[in-house]
């Protein structure tokens, strides 16, 4: 009887040993590896800085941001100030009065082109035809289903055999340098302001490419 | 009598044909017309203007009915010239717009501008139809669903009813059952709880006596809480696969992925600073001033751009930002330990490392998740391989310090970098 009761217990056992083994290979092969959680941390005070991240939360203040605004009227150290107004007459002005302050040499013209192609080329096109990735017709899949995109209206080419006409007068090919830079500090039209992603020597290395593709 | 019927049947029949002649030829003209006034209006217009939405200038539907087709020609060949002159209607349009006039189309002809014109009024009519019927279809397809409903309701209900009915007459039969043989259900049940009884004491007394087999399930469970802990401990502070929930869905597949926006548009500080840095929302606007997704919601705003105006504090319809902006609150992802320093821009800049090497396929991620370990064995190992670029003007440095050393050379601490401020002050 005791020998019988054994010979199945090990038989149970090694079933649910066998069981067991089959359900932890299962369950760890369960998802795509992702997880909501951040999972166990040791002394998270070690992760944290001392100091305030730029974009942390910070209850010091009242917005709470550690990031603040400038007061009005002030001017960090190292900061240029752009003297021109967004209006249509500091345009003009602009046009006239400001000059590239960077020599056209090929270094700067190809850090010029990488600037371009990182921040204009998706709607002014790698070419500045206005042909960007984005003003044409272009589809996603994904758990929503397949579905098109909105397509971004499509800028005016810059080259000269395009012939495009600027929204400010004149062809797109003959603006200035200094109007080229002043869209770029305040964007115009569907275009956005790039003074927060450029500053002013990138700002000049790209009108200077602008200006070659004006040439084409 | 015969005569003057027969010439007046002649001239109907003529007048009606010649009448048909002329609507034809109207009708090309007017085809062409508007196939002319969409090149035209691609070319010239979209960089401002939708026929249905207010964009940067205002939306075209409705023009003709506003103004006069003299007075369209003559605003869209120089505003600035009726505004200096004092129309009324077009000073109006340039104070509502902040006082930005449109494009001079001097170069365009007075037909050119009303080809335009008629291209408008033709996808006006195309809208008012497109309007109509996907509202009559809408309505069509909700109350389509509703009856739907109703009958499911209504098919579920009298299921459930005889489930009911079904159920109820088979706990009669089985009382009645129980009723009828109550005494050899008790003896069968007092017989069955001294038999589990016994089994289960039984089988607790061998297994306990059985050291051989204690030993063992004690083995295995050690074995088990070890690999487990040696696992758990291991995993501790390596978040590999975290993808916590954002606040707003923005979709990587779609902006990197589908729309080519090169990463560091938006994460600038990648190629030139310490962090790759969040973009502020200003970089969101500079696309979703225009992009609205309203294809996809009825014409109505997507819900997630929804969240981004109101983080700007931006009105779609007035088109103006209000005084209360309130920042996104991202859950931020990748993390490393406060006591680990780590440079982007020495790796994106410098040995010019692929955002993909690290992030993994970020352009097809809809979510993002953190695709490497960022433990300290990670960098290490990446960093045992990958050959140093030796055309940086760091190492003519380098070079330079080793001839002199090896001509014998004196060389001070302050040759190399000895007073750095850093080197003490850090």
């Amino acid at each position: 009887m005791k020998g019988n009761m054994l010979v199945m217990n090990k038989k149970n056992f090694l079933g649910t040993v066998c069981v067991a083994v089959a359900l932890a290979a299962v369950v760890s092969a369960c998802g795509d590896g992702t997880t909501r959680d951040a999972g166990w941390e040791f002394s998270r005070n070690m992760y944290d800085p001392i100091a305030y991240n730029p974009d942390q939360l910070n209850n010091n203040f009242k917005n709470n941001q550690t990031a603040q605004i400038p007061p009005v009227g002030t001017t960090p150290i190292g900061f240029e100030r752009f003297e021109f107004e967004n209006t249509p007459e500091d345009y003009q002005r602009a046009g006239t009065e400001l000059k590239n302050p960077l020599a056209v040499t090929a270094e700067n013209l190809a850090q010029g082109e990488h600037l371009f192609l990182v921040n204009c080329a998706m709607c002014h096109g790698a070419e500045g035809k206005g042909d960007g990735a984005i003003t044409k017709d272009r589809f996603v899949e994904d758990s929503r289903g397949r579905r098109q995109l909105e397509n971004f209206p499509p800028p005016p080419s810059y080259a000269k055999s395009t012939g495009s006409v600027s929204s400010r007068g004149g062809a797109m090919s003959d603006l200035t340098a200094g109007k080229i830079y002043h869209t770029i500090y305040y964007g115009l039209n569907a275009m956005g302001s790039h003074a927060s992603q450029l500053n002013p020597e990138e700002r000049w290395k790209v009108v200077m490419y602008v200006q070659e593709l004006q040439k084409k | 009598m015969r005569n003057i019927s027969s010439v007046l049947g002649r001239l109907a029949k003529s007048i009606s044909i010649s009448l048909v002649l002329l609507f034809a030829v109207t009708m090309t003209s007017n085809a062409q017309d508007v196939k002319e006034g969409a090149a035209l209006f691609k070319a010239n217009c979209t960089t401002c203007h939708k026929i249905d939405k207010k964009v940067t200038g205002p939306a075209l539907a409705g023009m003709s009915a506003r103004h006069s087709e003299e007075w369209l020609v003559s605003w869209i060949k120089n505003s600035k010239a009726m505004i200096d002159a004092g129309d009324p209607a077009a000073v109006a349009i340039y104070e509502e717009y902040n006082k930005m006039a449109m494009t001079a189309f001097t170069h365009l002809s007075d037909d050119q501008i009303k080809s335009i014109i008629a291209y408008v009024q033709d996808e006006e009519v195309k809208l008012a139809e497109k309007a109509a019927s996907p509202a009559a279809a809408g309505a069509g397809q909700s109350s389509g669903a509703n009856n739907f409903m109703i009958f499911g309701l209504i098919a579920i209900l009298i299921l459930a009813i005889g489930v009911v009915v079904v159920l109820n007459r088979v706990t009669r039969t089985l009382e009645k059952v129980i009723v009828n043989n109550q005494a050899a259900i008790q003896a069968a049940q007092a017989s069955n709880e001294s038999f589990s009884e016994s089994r289960n004491a039984k089988f607790a007394k061998a297994f306990l006596k059985n050291k051989k087999l204690v030993g063992f399930a004690v083995l295995m469970l050690v074995a088990l809480l070890a690999v487990v802990g040696w696992r758990t401990m291991w995993n501790v502070g390596v978040h590999e696969g975290y993808q916590p929930v954002q606040p707003i869905k923005f979709s990587h597949q779609i902006h990197a992925g589908v729309n080519q926006i090169d990463c560091q548009y938006c994460h600038g500080g990648a190629y030139k600073s310490k962090n790759a840095s969040i973009p502020s929302a200003n970089v969101c606007m500079n696309c979703h001033n225009t992009v609205t997704a309203s294809d996809h919601y009825e014409g109505e705003l997507s819900p997630e751009i929804a969240k981004l105006y109101r983080a700007v504090d931006f009105n779609p319809d007035t088109r103006e930002y209000g005084s209360n902006p309130r920042p996104i609150e991202w859950v931020r992802i990748h993390n490393l330990p406060d006591f680990a320093y780590f440079n982007h821009s020495q790796h994106v800049s410098v040995a010019g490392v692929e955002c993909q090497t690290c992030h993994g396929p970020i352009e097809t991620m809809e979510e993002v998740y953190q695709y490497s370990p960022l433990t300290m064995k990670w960098c290490v190992d990446c960093h045992k391989t990958t050959e140093v670029n030796a055309d940086n003007a760091y190492y003519d440095q380098l070079i330079e310090a080793h001839e002199k050393l090896k001509k014998g050379e004196k060389m001070t601490a302050a040759m190399i970098g000895g007073l750095e401020c850093g080197k003490c002050h850090y």
